[in-house]
């Protein structure tokens, strides 16, 4: 197609666009309305999102190891540790050679073989390895010592005592840990088993029903939105193809002259299709300014009555927002009018000949 | 597409610029308009077509230009073949015939200048193009002086003039005027024919679908009179046959 023909086929569109004004206002209307709604919805997602993110962050796993402190408190151990002390004793007195840095039992009936993880080193060898798994955002090494201090802040006034007596009389109660925060949610399970089949590690200690709750919000929230958007865009669609079929029917006569001079069906598509486009843009535009307007609004409501400022900022999802109005508004524009132009080519169009 | 003869076969006068061979045609619900019609209008010809209503004239038309298709026969118009002609290349058919309503069909709100110029602005002519050859053509049905004038400031006369200069306008090899009188006084219809004469005798071949007896009888053309779907007289050799 030549450059002359594209001008005044884009200039035809540019012009019908302004000949049918009430009908352009009319789908312009119905189309910014489907788009501030579809922009409230990721609006809202984005938010719960966000939200979500910080319950997520707070979430944190805590991954206990098999220490020293482990070995001194697991009752299980206690009874092997007797009966593994009674056998390396045995064992010395037959053969009076044994390794007494190894097998040698410490006041408390432990020995070195009792337990995994001998020293902080290997402890934080321990969470560089939780690292490496795929869903790890972070671990942070919590020594025994730290973890005490953290059970007796939790305790009210008094309770701490206990841990105190515990400490001077037995020993440390907490064993080392690895607090972990993972990356997403919707693997906790998965994530877990990956944690517990290393060795070292004792128990795990998580809100499981949190995360499955999280999880299920999100999934909920992006289903949703997905289902919103999609009946939205249905009805842009239906909007602007109504718009193109009254537009096609009022020029029922240039398009049967068009036919019987013989030009083609892209020619008598392309005004269509610019004015389809041209109805989506300035949708698209008017819908952006009217949902920065209705949001800052709320956001000032939300943050001067909720005090919270974990709301996400309209600049940040501007662009973004824009973009989808526009591929929105090109997509239904170009689209309601192909399909709509096309339907009428093939039924009427050629109706050129009153003969 | 079968192209059956070269354009320059086509120009040369006595070669068939139209040629049913055996040609029916039946619409859906059993209405046989056409039946086993054999036909040859020859390039440069100047042709009444006539008949009563629900004769066939309307198919007739709408064959030629590719508006209904054949259930059997074959038809062959300005070197392409109907028959087996895909849909993508019915507009390079109509691109080589100009054609003339009954109703004028002039876009309102349109100028005569750009009424004309549209059938050039949908085969992409040139700017300069557009304005040399619209202007030709309005010089031609003597309607130069009115280029800036809207359809509704014109005569029933004047407008089917502006619709002869569009059919003008691409230089066709067939015109088909399809009762190009019918809404028109009869000085008028003198006039229009006049016209359409004058152009056949620059070579362009007339296809002209008309109730008027007076005016096949005066102008003294090939006449084809169709009745129920089949060609009942045609003067192809001199008289009604």
């Amino acid at each position: 197609m030549k450059l002359g023909s594209v001008k005044y086929l884009v200039g035809e569109g540019i012009k019908n666009t302004w000949v049918n004004r009430l009908m352009t206002l009319a789908s312009v209307g119905v189309l910014v309305a489907c788009m501030v709604i579809i922009g409230l919805a990721i609006l809202i997602t984005e938010n719960v999102n966000v939200a979500i993110g910080n319950l997520e962050q707070q979430n944190v796993v805590m991954a206990y190891m098999k220490d020293y402190n482990w070995a001194l408190y697991s009752d299980d151990n206690t009874s092997e540790d007797q009966a593994s002390s009674s056998e390396t004793a045995s064992s010395e007195n037959e053969d009076g050679e044994n390794s007494a840095d190894e097998d040698e039992a410490d006041k408390n009936g432990i020995k070195e073989t009792d337990y995994i993880i001998h020293s902080d080193e290997e402890a934080q060898a321990l969470c560089d390895e939780i690292a490496k798994l795929p869903n790890v955002a972070e671990v942070i090494f919590v020594s025994s010592e730290e973890g005490l201090q953290t059970v007796k802040d939790s305790m009210l006034a008094g309770q701490d005592e206990y841990f105190d007596f515990l400490n001077e009389e037995y020993g440390n109660p907490m064993s080392c840990a690895a607090k972990i925060k993972m990356k997403d949610m919707a693997l906790f399970d998965e994530t877990l088993e990956q944690i517990s089949a290393l060795e070292g590690i004792d128990i795990i200690q998580s809100q499981s029903d949190l995360a499955e709750k999280i999880t299920a919000i999100k999934n909920g929230i992006g289903v949703a939105g997905v289902w919103i958007i999609a009946i939205l865009m249905v009805i842009a669609l239906v909007i602007v193809s109504n718009t193109i079929r009254v537009t096609m029917y009022n020029r029922k006569l240039e398009i049967s002259i068009m036919k019987a001079v013989g030009a083609t069906d892209t020619f008598v598509r392309i005004p269509f299709v610019v004015e389809g486009m041209l109805i989506g843009l300035i949708s698209a535009v008017i819908a952006e300014g009217l949902l920065y307007f209705c949001y800052r609004v709320a956001t000032e409501t939300i943050i001067s009555t909720l005090s919270t400022t974990d709301i996400v900022k309209y600049g940040d999802v501007a662009l973004w927002l824009f973009l989808v109005f526009a591929v929105i508004g090109l997509f239904a524009g170009v689209l309601g009018s192909v399909i709509m132009i096309g339907k009428y080519l093939r039924r009427e169009g050629s109706e050129f000949a009153a003969i | 597409m079968e192209q059956f003869l070269t354009n320059a076969e086509i120009l040369q006068p006595q070669r068939p610029i139209i040629e049913f061979r055996g040609v029916s045609k039946t619409y859906p619900g059993g209405t046989h308009a056409l039946e086993d019609v054999n036909i040859k209008i020859h390039n440069g010809e100047f042709v009444f077509i006539v008949g009563s209503s629900g004769a066939g004239k309307s198919t007739f038309m709408k064959l030629i230009m590719r508006e209904e298709k054949t259930n059997t026969g074959e038809i062959k118009v300005n070197g392409f073949n109907l028959t087996d002609m895909k849909r993508k290349d019915v507009p390079l058919l109509r691109r080589t015939m100009g054609i003339v309503f009954q109703d004028f069909r002039l876009i309102p709100t349109m100028n005569v200048f750009d009424n004309v110029a549209f059938a050039m602005y949908v085969v992409g002519a040139s700017g300069r193009d557009i304005r040399r050859e619209v202007s030709k053509a309005l010089s031609k049905v003597g309607l130069g002086h009115k280029a800036r004038s809207m359809p509704s400031q014109l005569s029933g006369g004047e407008q089917q003039r502006v619709g002869l200069a569009r059919a003008l306008v691409n230089s066709p090899d067939l015109i088909i005027a399809d009762e190009p009188t019918g809404n028109v006084d009869p000085n008028m219809s003198y006039e229009i024919v006049s016209l359409l004469t004058e152009i056949n005798k620059k070579g362009t071949t007339i296809l002209m679908v008309t109730h008027d007896h007076n005016l096949v009888r005066d102008f003294q053309h090939r006449v084809i009179m169709l009745d129920g779907g089949k060609i009942v007289a045609d003067n192809a050799g001199g008289d009604l046959q």
